[in-house]
């Protein structure tokens, strides 16, 4: 197998690993705020199960989680859904002989396995950000928008939110960097993201230096999130 | 008829009785200030003109409508005291200028959200505010640009900008060193020659003197002593403001 032939194969992976990434970032990030509010509730119940959910979340390992959700609504329900989900699709439609597309179909289930737990995991680690950012948020902004007679919802979109925003980026910036690693957690479930991938060829072909190949691609693509989050939080330095 | 009416407010935070019973009223255009040791609950009360805190009992009036009756405030709702708080303006010790809005912008923000006119009339009153406070060449600047006077000048246009009633001023130097004083105590007494009705707590006791028409010496939660600065300052009936006045003096 040629450089070059190794470099797609791997490709191939790494574009589960973008879609984990993406995914769980493009429901978290929304997720992350009503949990957030949740945790900052003035009503106890509220807080208390929000608070629960977070501890549970953030205090077992994501790669436990991922097998909780996968395997759990078969030992619970009699159902696995998302092998089955697997199942049907390789049973009912074409599947091309090799390719990305034939990963994508084969593994759509598990998949979708792996995107509930990467963006709930992810949404309370991002909570958590966003309940601290929002509480270091001075009294006297608020109470500055009150005496001018805004209401709260005016408050916290036109005058909290962007000061909380420029607080958090640093912190998230930190959060979304460890997801893209994280992603390498999916070959648990036999994802074939891009360290499974990689494995395989170490398997099948007894080739190891794809395995480390595959650093390249990471170090890449963080050097890519590394360059755009700078230009977030320049933007935002003109306040402070 | 007076412009504010306030009678018998009383708070307490916990078991600690911060107002014990305050009644004062203040006639159209003139400045009172509020002097007194820190815990007296000068500030306090401002809190509660302002609805920032609710006062356990008392009235409001302003212009002979009562806007708050601690009695039946629980069955205000909220676009109520939203409405009535607009009565009075603030203008807080450490500014609250928000950080991300260039001056002009935070004094354009809540007639724009509250719908105080059209975008054009809404920019020409801010600029003449600004022109006003005498920071037209900072319209652009964003609060950290600004020196603490500046800002505190800009948090005042911002203030005006809702026309209030009553304007009221928490410490408003105090967070400000010696030579940034004078250009806010200059802003407020140009609003004063303009006949702005303005409450003003403060530790200034030379601008006490001079710019207000009434002086109250708050002392443990009550108005120990109420009267014109000439009253207040050289005849000082109660011991506690002769020794509150003396020890001022003192300091210098």
């Amino acid at each position: 197998m040629s450089f070059i032939e190794v470099t797609l194969f791997l490709a191939n992976g790494f574009v589960f690993s973008l879609i984990i990434f993406a995914v769980t970032l493009i429901c978290g990030i929304p997720l992350g705020l009503p949990i957030a509010f949740c945790s900052m509730s003035r009503f106890r119940p509220v807080r208390a199960v929000s608070k629960v959910v977070v501890w549970i979340v953030r205090g077992i390992p994501l790669m436990l989680q991922i097998f909780i959700i996968y395997y759990v609504p078969g030992l619970l329900f009699g159902n696995p859904v998302f092998s089955n989900i697997d199942r049907y699709i390789i049973g009912n439609f074409d599947i091309p002989q090799d390719g990305l597309t034939r990963l994508l179909m084969i593994n759509a289930g598990s998949l979708v396995s792996v995107l509930i737990a990467f963006t709930i995991n992810y949404a309370c680690y991002f909570s958590e950000i966003y309940r601290g950012g929002i509480e270091s948020i001075s009294k006297g902004q608020y109470e500055a928008g009150y005496v001018l007679g805004l209401t709260k919802s005016q408050i916290f979109k036109k005058i909290v939110l962007k000061q909380v925003i420029k607080r958090i980026v640093p912190p998230m910036s930190n959060e979304i960097i460890t997801l893209i690693k994280d992603t390498a957690l999916a070959n648990c479930i036999m994802i074939p993201e891009i360290i499974k991938q990689a494995k395989e060829l170490a398997a099948t072909r007894a080739m190891i230096w794809p395995l480390f190949y595959t650093g390249v691609f990471y170090l890449l693509f963080v050097g890519l999130l590394t360059i755009l989050l700078g230009k977030v939080e320049k933007k935002l330095s003109y306040f402070n | 008829m007076s412009v504010l009416e306030v009678k018998g407010i009383k708070k307490s935070f916990g078991r600690v009785e911060v107002l014990k019973g305050l009644d004062f009223s203040l006639e159209k255009g003139e400045v009172l200030s509020i002097i007194g040791s820190s815990g007296s609950g000068k500030t306090t009360l401002l809190r509660c003109l302002n609805f920032l805190e609710t006062a356990d009992s008392g009235t409001i009036a302003v212009n002979g409508k009562v806007i708050f009756d601690a009695a039946s405030v629980k069955r205000l709702k909220e676009s109520e005291i939203r409405e009535n708080r607009l009565h009075f303006g603030l203008v807080f010790q450490s500014f609250n200028l928000f950080p991300q809005y260039s001056a002009l912008e935070n004094i354009t923000l809540a007639p724009t959200l509250l719908n105080r006119g059209t975008p054009e009339e809404i920019k020409a009153q801010a600029t003449a505010l600004i022109e006003r406070v005498g920071l037209s060449d900072k319209t652009d600047s964003y609060p950290c640009q600004l020196s603490g006077g500046q800002q505190q000048r800009v948090a005042i246009a911002r203030a005006l900008a809702m026309n209030p009633d009553i304007l009221c001023f928490d410490e408003p130097t105090s967070a400000l060193d010696p030579e940034l004083t004078g250009e806010v105590l200059k802003v407020i007494r140009d609003l004063k020659n303009a006949h702005s009705t303005m409450i003003v707590v403060t530790h200034e006791m030379e601008f006490a003197r001079n710019v207000s028409d009434k002086v109250i010496f708050m002392s443990d939660g009550v108005i120990e002593e109420m009267g014109t600065p000439q009253e207040v300052f050289l005849s000082p009936k109660s011991p506690k403001t002769k020794s509150f006045l003396s020890k001022d003096i003192e300091a210098v």
